[in-house]
């Protein structure tokens, strides 16, 4: 192989190593942006609904209460405000479904909720539920919590789902800096070897050439420097003999 | 010593490794997961650097004894370098320390793991795990000299200096008829078992890696619980089948297949081989019967296969030894110094300077009584010399001096001493399990990182058998020059 292609190949070499290092970083860069985009727009979105909607819950059941303390226009509006904050942020998580059994969820809440609206639909106030604090602990409660349980474990599952999401995170960041770091060190070794291959077959030879001439020059001592491999170097090596040898056997010639 | 020869051969070594860590890429893509980008990227690395110094160095006519040494134990060490960087890459449980720890563990057969959840890791990296046992087995040089085109007298250097000098011993023929041996051994006896796992009910991909890890005495399983997880007699059967068939010289394997020679009957090694692991058995079957398993049946099933795995240098687990008594786990340990015979794939001592040891010892009694007598020791009708049975018995003197200071350095770090002790005989003779929490259900995770690189060096010094290790790291070896072009 000629010199030229020899220093080339070590210069191609190193660079590809680089640009596999960097075009896989970027591969997992863009991962953990997918994953993070996934982690803020899929598992955030739910649990802040899900909060949302106990939130609306936690309320709707304090206008549950003033109704049966008899105060039918402060219970009602929070009721109605309170029940439209819920549909608002079921309809939320409804369309944000991405995990598996998501979907199950969504439904168990929206049966539990209207099992729990439909407690107080029909008036409280004026009938003989108005105080009945039996009535709203056995029905009413009852129906709340198991409400606000489905909302939780919707919440929990998409904790979970951000959990496992972040942890992977960690791995991905680490795979994103590993090929840059692997890249370094094999540069780092690549040079040195690189450098020794330079110096030991190409700069020896050269002084050793060179030695070779000056020898010859001065005191006449016939050239001879072998070189092991068959590029330029040792076509050079084998020419400079030729010359030396043309040389002396001209300066022979002209001696006799 | 010319480095730039090294290096030469030491980049044929690399591009074998380069080119396997491409075929478990395929596997990676095959079965899906995040272990590609991470096979591709270090088999693009490790080829670079393998084909890099074939650019620059000429073939040379000739290399010396010390380059050929130079270039086995640098093949070694820089396959086990190159065989973590997928690990690295990949991530989970593989720090630094951990992935050269499952590195060598794997290029040395010796099967113990730092992962606490193997099932966790994508199919890929757990092919890449098997075939670092698979390479390793046969011995990586060796399988480069077997698989590459002749590389003239540089390969019979290589070969002296790859195979172990008890095991060349009782190959009857030539270098490059030898390594034909043994890889026709090697590649046929993992096609039957990967076949025979196959039929008995286990997946295509477990059979392999199974298989690799079988046939070089590894020890590597793609599940948490080894074996065990099968819960299956079967398979059980056909591991120890060939757990016990690793473990025989691969030549005498071979005369008998194809030349039909009665040689592996006849030879005393194997005899006491064979032996030893019966009787290792009925001891232990007694001894784990009624206190650990209630029936003679389980008994007999857990003690032979525990015995061949730990006897073979493979590593398998198909039951939780650490539990079993005192009198088991001692024969266990002495199972993991011995180890099988010279000139298969396994670890340890080698039952072949056991039974040197032992004949040196007799000679040395029957000297005591009759001082003046001149007594010949004989090997199957061969004699051996008196060098022979000094280097026989300073090697395992040698070899227990390791195991010793490696086990102290790994108490000194705060190890239970049982744990360092036996993970120091399990790592020196790439058994892999030792006692305790590194027993045959356990793991080396909690072995701190620094005792992790000294259990490391065990398994390198165990698999090249020390001396080679050692001259490698002689500032004279280096400093030579070389009387050879």
């Amino acid at each position: 192989m000629k010199l030229r292609l020899k220093i080339l190949s070590g210069f191609l070499i190193l660079a590809l190593m680089l640009t596999v290092a960097a075009v896989w970083s970027i591969f997992e860069l863009k991962s953990i942006g997918v994953s993070v985009n996934r982690l803020l727009e899929e598992n955030y979105k739910s649990i802040a609904a899900s909060k949302t909607m106990i939130e609306a819950l936690e309320r709707e059941d304090s206008g549950v209460l003033l109704l049966m303390l008899g105060r039918w226009e402060e219970g009602r509006q929070i009721i109605d405000s309170s029940d439209s904050l819920f549909q608002e942020s079921f309809s939320a998580a409804a369309s944000n479904i991405t995990i598996e059994g998501e979907k199950a969820q969504i439904e168990m809440i929206d049966k539990r909720y209207k099992e729990f609206h439909s407690r107080f639909e029909k008036p409280i106030v004026g009938t003989n539920k108005e105080g009945d604090i039996n009535w709203y602990f056995d029905e009413v409660h009852t129906d709340f919590l198991e409400v606000k349980a489905a909302i939780n474990k919707l919440m929990s599952m998409n904790d979970e789902t951000m959990y496992s999401t972040s942890s992977g995170l960690r791995g991905k960041a680490n795979r994103a800096i590993m090929p840059a770091v692997v890249a370094i060190i094999s540069a780092l070794l690549f040079t040195f070897m690189f450098n020794f291959f330079v110096n030991y077959y190409f700069v020896n030879p050269i002084v050793r050439i060179t030695n070779g001439v000056k020898d010859f020059i001065k005191k006449r001592t016939p050239f001879h420097v072998e070189v092991d491999t068959k590029d330029e170097l040792s076509e050079l090596s084998v020419s400079i003999q030729t010359l030396c040898s043309l040389s002396k056997r001209s300066e022979n010639t002209d001696e006799s | 010593m010319r480095v730039s020869i090294v290096l030469r051969y030491v980049g044929l070594v690399l591009l074998i490794n380069a080119l396997f860590m491409l075929i478990a890429g395929l596997i990676s893509l095959m079965y899906g997961g995040d272990g590609f980008g991470a096979l591709l990227y270090s088999a693009v690395v490790t080829a670079l650097f393998g084909v890099f110094p074939l650019i620059f160095v000429p073939t040379p006519n000739r290399i010396s004894n010390n380059e050929g040494l130079a270039i086995v134990v640098s093949g070694w060490i820089l396959s086990c370098v190159v065989g973590m960087i997928p690990y690295i890459l990949w991530g989970g449980e593989f720090t630094i320390a951990n992935a050269w720890f499952e590195s060598v563990s794997g290029y040395t057969t010796t099967g113990s793991t730092i992962l606490i959840d193997i099932e966790a890791i994508p199919h890929g990296i757990l092919f890449w795990r098997a075939i670092t046992h698979w390479l390793g087995g046969m011995g990586i040089i060796m399988f480069v000299l077997a698989v590459l085109p002749s590389l003239g007298t540089a390969g019979m250097i290589l070969y002296r200096n790859e195979m172990s000098p008890v095991a060349m011993e009782n190959f009857k023929v030539n270098a490059r008829t030898t390594m034909r041996i043994v890889l026709g051994v090697y590649v046929g006896l993992t096609i039957l078992e990967t076949a025979a796992l196959v039929i008995a009910g286990m997946n295509l991909f477990d059979a392999v890696t199974h298989s690799f890890a079988t046939i070089a005495t590894g020890g590597f399983s793609p599940k948490n619980a080894s074996v065990a997880y099968y819960d299956s007699v079967t398979i059980e059967t056909i591991i120890l089948f060939f757990m016990v068939i690793s473990g025989l010289h691969f030549g005498l394997i071979f005369s008998f297949i194809f030349e039909r020679s009665m040689n592996i009957f006849k030879s005393t090694i194997v005899r006491y081989y064979v032996l030893a692991m019966v009787i290792g058995t009925a001891i232990v079957t007694i001894n784990v019967h009624g206190t650990n398993y209630d029936s003679w049946g389980d008994s007999l099933r857990f003690a032979a296969f525990q015995i061949a795995s730990v006897g073979t240098s493979t590593g398998f687990a198909n039951a939780d030894s650490a539990v079993w008594p005192a009198l088991s786990q001692i024969l266990l340990m002495f199972f993991a110094l011995q180890c099988a015979t010279a000139g298969s794939t396994s670890g340890g001592i080698k039952a072949d300077r056991i039974v040197m040891f032992g004949k040196a010892v007799i000679k040395q009694i029957k000297l005591l009584r009759h001082p003046r007598a001149i007594i010949t020791v004989k090997l199957d009708n061969k004699k051996l010399h008196d060098d022979d049975l000094s280097l026989g018995v300073l090697y395992i003197c040698l070899y227990i001096v390791v195991v010793a200071i490696s086990g102290l350095l790994v108490v000194m770090l705060g190890v239970d001493a049982v744990e360092a002790f036996s993970g120091a005989i399990a790592t020196m003779g790439n058994v892999g399990p030792g006692l305790g929490g590194v027993g045959s259900v356990g793991n080396f995770s909690q072995i701190p990182a620094l005792g992790k690189w000294i259990f490391s060096g065990d398994m390198l010094l165990g698999r090249l058998e020390i001396y080679g290790m050692l001259i490698f790291f002689l500032p004279s070896l280096w400093k030579e020059k070389s009387t050879v072009r």
